[in-house]
């Protein structure tokens, strides 16, 4: 049984401590896109992703 | 005289109108079509495959206007796959109800002795049950991704299945890491007990005695746990490197590259998860005295004799394992 938790617990942790990473690393295509001669705007609100 | 220069100015001019005439009219012994050989749209897509240009949108992939090769992956991912996916995995749940059925709980035939010998440490049950929960999520959210929208929409709504999807999907992506850690670690830790040998040929020629009450013997693991383990390695390791392409996308490759990522990853998944549900089915349900191994780590001393007696020699060998004891049952007392 301890085994068991403690392979959720470790999955758990991994999997969080990847989104935090990877989050923090990882742009928006919005944001990644834009070049100073094609701005791509703000997605809106209606669409998956942050914000 | 003026007569004369009158004829001549008549003749002078219908000369020259007769030569505007001639010369306004077109060409017709010599005509030529000026785009005659110039390239047309189905020559460009049967040469190159493809029709693209130059774009100056950051995005240079915006430049491919149209790719058939596109259609024939659209028609693989909505239709061939679901094919797939629905036969296998339908397939091998009426198979397994259907061999309880008949078969039932293959069972311990000596009986419990009582004693037990440690099958598995700690720490590999650990690394399974990591795999193995991981597995599970990954399975239910990417199921969701082929099959969710034809089957669960309709019986849950859009509100409840958008909501439901975005958290299976945020589930798929990062609890692929630990899976991933998971499968690399079983590839390690039990490499060394999982190499076909002789015994496993015999051991399929009797067909591991899972008709009939044949016991052949078997090492620490036997051919179907090898086949289990080469599964887990090749498909787990065939998921994940399509599965990061494609999480990593146009990192590795251009759009032909993420269809036939698509294309590996859901065909191995859904074997995969075939696969998976015999393990899990044999592991539980389908035989006495398994589900312990990876439970407590310790299994019953005859259930070891009955499905691994060349192990169970070994382990007694090293003086791991209680030695001698009668294989038939001990009275209730």
């Amino acid at each position: 049984m301890k085994a068991f938790v403690a392979a959720l617990l470790f999955a758990a942790i991994v999997a969080v401590g990847v989104s935090i990473l990877l989050n923090t690393i990882q742009q928006p295509s919005s944001v990644a896109f834009t070049t100073e001669g094609v701005r791509v705007g703000d997605p809106g609100h209606n669409l998956i992703g942050p914000g | 005289m003026a007569s004369f220069g009158r004829f001549i100015r008549l003749a002078v001019g219908a000369c020259a109108f007769l030569l505007v005439i001639a010369a306004s009219a077109p060409c017709n012994a010599q005509q030529v079509n000026p785009t005659a050989s110039s390239v047309k749209e189905q020559q460009l897509l049967q040469e190159l495959n493809r029709i693209q240009g130059r774009v100056s949108i950051p995005d240079q992939r915006s430049g491919v206007l149209e790719q058939p090769a596109g259609r024939d992956w659209r028609e693989f991912h909505n239709v061939t796959l679901r094919w797939i996916g629905g036969i296998a995995i339908l397939g091998i749940i009426a198979v397994m109800v259907i061999f309880y059925l008949t078969r039932g709980m293959v069972r311990l035939e000596s009986g419990r002795s009582g004693r037990t010998i440690v099958r598995f440490t700690a720490f590999e049950r650990f690394v399974h049950w990591m795999t193995a929960t991981c597995f599970i999520v990954l399975a239910i959210s990417g199921l969701n991704i082929t099959f969710g929208r034809p089957l669960l929409l309709p019986l849950i709504g859009f509100e409840a299945f958008s909501e439901w999807s975005q958290w299976a999907k945020y589930a798929h992506i990062y609890l692929s890491f630990p899976f991933t850690i998971g499968v690399v670690l079983i590839f390690l830790m039990w490499i060394a007990g999982n190499i076909p040998n002789k015994v496993d040929v015999d051991w399929l020629k009797r067909g591991g005695g899972i008709v009939g009450h044949d016991h052949p013997p078997a090492y620490r693991f036997n051919a179907g746990q090898k086949a289990i383990y080469w599964i887990v390695v090749l498909g787990g390791g065939a998921v994940a490197v399509t599965g990061y392409a494609l999480m990593f996308p146009f990192y590795l490759s251009g759009i032909e590259g993420m269809q036939l990522a698509q294309v590996v990853h859901s065909i191995v998944a859904v074997l995969f998860i075939a696969a998976m549900l015999a393990h899990i089915y044999i592991g539980t349900v389908g035989m006495e005295g398994a589900f312990e191994a990876m439970g407590t780590g310790e299994v019953d001393l005859n259930w070891a004799r009955e499905h691994h007696s060349l192990w169970v020699e070994e382990e007694q060998a090293k003086g791991q394992a209680p030695s001698g004891g009668t294989p038939k049952a001990m009275p209730a007392e």
